[in-house]
């Protein structure tokens, strides 16, 4: 059906030069009316496109603005209605009561750590083995890296109970132990985005150190790091949000309140019995900073980096 | 930081010796071509293969707390088959699935091909619209609860009150409790950012020149689209549908905190409200949750994991297979 529309544009491509000298003053007319339909019609769409744009962005920046608005404010102006959108004072003391009562610094800190953890492990072990899907040949390797895949397609967290139970019985619940350990062993979308970026680097180089008697660390060390800096930098990244952003994992293999993520710590917010939603806003307000921060330092690198993960 | 050098070419030759036995076998290709996968095979095995496994036997068991699983066949499903509550998930699943992948297709391929021009700003537009996506899902989640909230303070019903609309009980609907649900679907408009993104990417694909032709045809902006843009989008289209269906499926933040009504009284009173008021947010995974982790039901839980499981890959094939007839890859040559 497609393609059908698609074989009828052909022919037209020849067909024009003859069609324009042809018809003389005719097809100059309806050229003519053609161009001047264009112009207005531009600005129309521009200013329509516009429009549409800036609402949808608005819609989309709304709820944000209004939890930064009430982050801010007391319990009291919190509940007022109609909506004040600027508080009046600004109670930056939200801020100081997540931290220290509501315990967030150290779930910040937590996530941190896991989330370190989780960049600088899972970023190098799944360059090193997306080197050797992309460079190496061995038997097997297609069906491997198929299988590697298809596991990307089924939801891990199906996979959890047993995990769970080994985990128990190995004492590892509420440390954080099953967060890190893991990470040691690669993750599939990484080691994805990490083979087909080393794919497209030149093996030149790779050779000239393999005559050179350069060993294959070696040349991962070498030659094909300083190269990849782009692709790194978007792993990095991901592998930092996925962290942070998890509730499953913490969820499940973390008891203790000292334990928490933020995630978790967003879950569990309250004073046992009143309402809190301005501390509790103040507290998503900092959880969702760092992502965006993060973002906007890479932006350039994840925009190239799902251009080539699109690239199959 | 790390930059090229020549010299490190040379520091890589410098330190070498006559290679002995055990070395030079490492230096195989295909050897060392194994060594390097081998941390993702033994991650393969540990935490993957291994659960599967396990997970496939337990669900035939009965296995709990404490105690050892025993074989009761098929027992598991059976019940599964009967339970309210997982049935109840399931019509859950079909409705948010099927209408937050359209809302993502139709709203990231309308974002994009808005954003397809190079006009300015257009890169502002572009962040503004991704940035819900990079967001911590629980935060999105107790953000969004304070939106929907049905007293008086809640963001949404104030500007419904702006139109002189009376407040609607989003979360806690006494006659309609899956109007929850669709409070849960509505969050999903935030986040088209994602797929428009991948969209973007793929409307740089296609070649100008068909445009033009077209043009010259005089063919119309509906006419270009259809005719054009759809067609040759096909294997964007593809891979975004098998993403967002398969991310779909996997929801559980946002509906964790929406069944907690985000107050934290998750914590309190245990959690007898993973599910939601009158169970309006199960979903595979907070069911799955409950019945394993909470209730320490696990044979049954790992025969729903099963279940979830098959139906993800089932899901994934048909869509697969049905795309496969109308994909368009630009290298084929037809």
């Amino acid at each position: 059906m497609f393609f059908n529309h698609r074989k009828s544009l052909q022919p037209s491509l020849t067909e024009v030069p003859a069609h324009a000298a042809g018809m003389g003053s005719v097809a100059r007319t309806q050229d003519r009316r053609l161009y001047q339909r264009g112009r207005t019609y531009q600005k129309i769409s521009m200013i329509l496109t516009y429009a549409v744009l800036i609402i949808m962005a608005l819609i989309i920046l709304l709820p944000f603005a209004w939890l930064l608005s009430g982050s801010l404010k007391t319990i009291g102006q919190y509940y007022a209605s109609p909506i004040q959108w600027i508080p009046n004072p600004f109670k930056w003391s939200n801020y100081v009561e997540a931290f220290t009562v509501y315990g967030f610094a150290r779930y910040v800190l937590n996530s941190i750590f896991l989330a370190v953890w989780e960049m600088v492990a899972s970023t190098i072990v799944s360059s090193l083995v997306a080197f050797g899907f992309a460079r190496f040949r061995f038997p097997g390797r297609m069906v491997l890296f198929l299988i590697m895949l298809s596991t990307l397609m089924l939801p891990a967290q199906v996979l959890t109970i047993p995990l769970y139970i080994t985990f128990k019985n190995l004492g590892w619940i509420d440390t954080f132990l099953p967060l890190m350990v893991p990470q040691l062993f690669g993750s599939a979308y990484n080691i994805f985005l990490f083979r087909q970026f080393f794919m497209g680097l030149p093996r030149e180089l790779d050779d000239a150190a393999r005559i050179d008697g350069c060993g294959y660390l070696r040349i991962w060390w070498y030659i094909i790091l300083p190269q990849s800096r782009p692709v790194f930098v978007v792993v990095a990244i991901f592998a930092f949000l996925t962290s942070w952003r998890d509730a499953w994992k913490p969820l499940i293999y973390l008891n203790s309140q000292d334990m928490r993520t933020i995630p978790l710590g967003l879950l569990y917010f309250t004073n046992g019995y009143s309402s809190v939603y301005p501390q509790m806003m103040a507290a998503t307000v900092v959880a969702l900073a760092a992502p965006v921060l993060l973002y906007a330092l890479g932006q350039r690198y994840i925009d190239r980096g799902i251009a080539i993960a699109e690239i199959k | 930081m790390l930059t090229l050098r020549r010299s490190n070419l040379y520091a890589a030759h410098a330190h070498q010796k006559e290679a002995g036995p055990i070395r030079r076998f490492l230096m195989k290709e295909k050897v060392a071509g194994y060594l390097f996968i081998s941390p993702w095979i033994i991650g393969f095995l540990l935490f993957y293969l291994y659960p599967l496994l396990d997970t496939f036997y337990n669900s035939f068991t009965e296995y709990k707390l404490f105690g050892d699983p025993q074989w009761i066949g098929l027992q598991n499903y059976v019940n599964l088959f009967h339970d309210p509550t997982f049935g109840q998930t399931c019509l859950h699943m079909v409705i948010y699935v099927s209408l937050a992948t359209i809302i993502y297709m139709v709203g990231g391929l309308g974002l994009a091909l808005l954003l397809s021009r190079n006009f300015p700003g257009n890169h502002v537009f572009r962040i503004i619209f991704y940035l819900p996506f990079l967001m911590v899902g629980v935060a999105i989640g107790s953000m969004f609860v304070q939106v929907f909230n049905a007293e008086d303070y809640g963001l949404l019903n104030e500007i419904l009150a702006l139109f002189h609309i009376a407040p609607i009980n989003w979360l806690a609907n006494y006659d309609h409790p899956i109007i929850g649900l669709y409070a849960l679907i509505f969050v999903n408009f935030w986040f088209t950012g994602g797929t428009m993104l991948i969209f973007i990417a793929g409307l740089k694909g296609i070649s100008q020149t068909y445009y033009e032709a077209a043009r010259i045809d005089g063919a119309g902006p509906w006419q270009r689209f259809w005719s054009i843009t759809l067609p040759l989008l096909t294997p964007v289209l593809l891979f975004n549908t098998v993403i967002t269906l398969i991310g779909h499926i996997q929801v559980f933040d946002t509906a964790l905190i929406f069944a907690g009504q985000g107050t934290g009284s998750i914590g309190i009173g245990g959690f007898t409200s993973v599910l939601g008021y009158h169970d309006s947010w199960s979903v595979f995974l907070t069911n799955l949750f409950r019945d394993a982790f909470i209730y320490h039901n696990y044979g049954y839980g790992s025969a729903m994991a099963i279940i979830i499981f098959l139906i993800t890959l089932v899901l994934t094939g048909v869509v697969l297979i049905i795309f496969q007839r109308f994909t368009y890859y630009e290298s084929e040559n037809r």
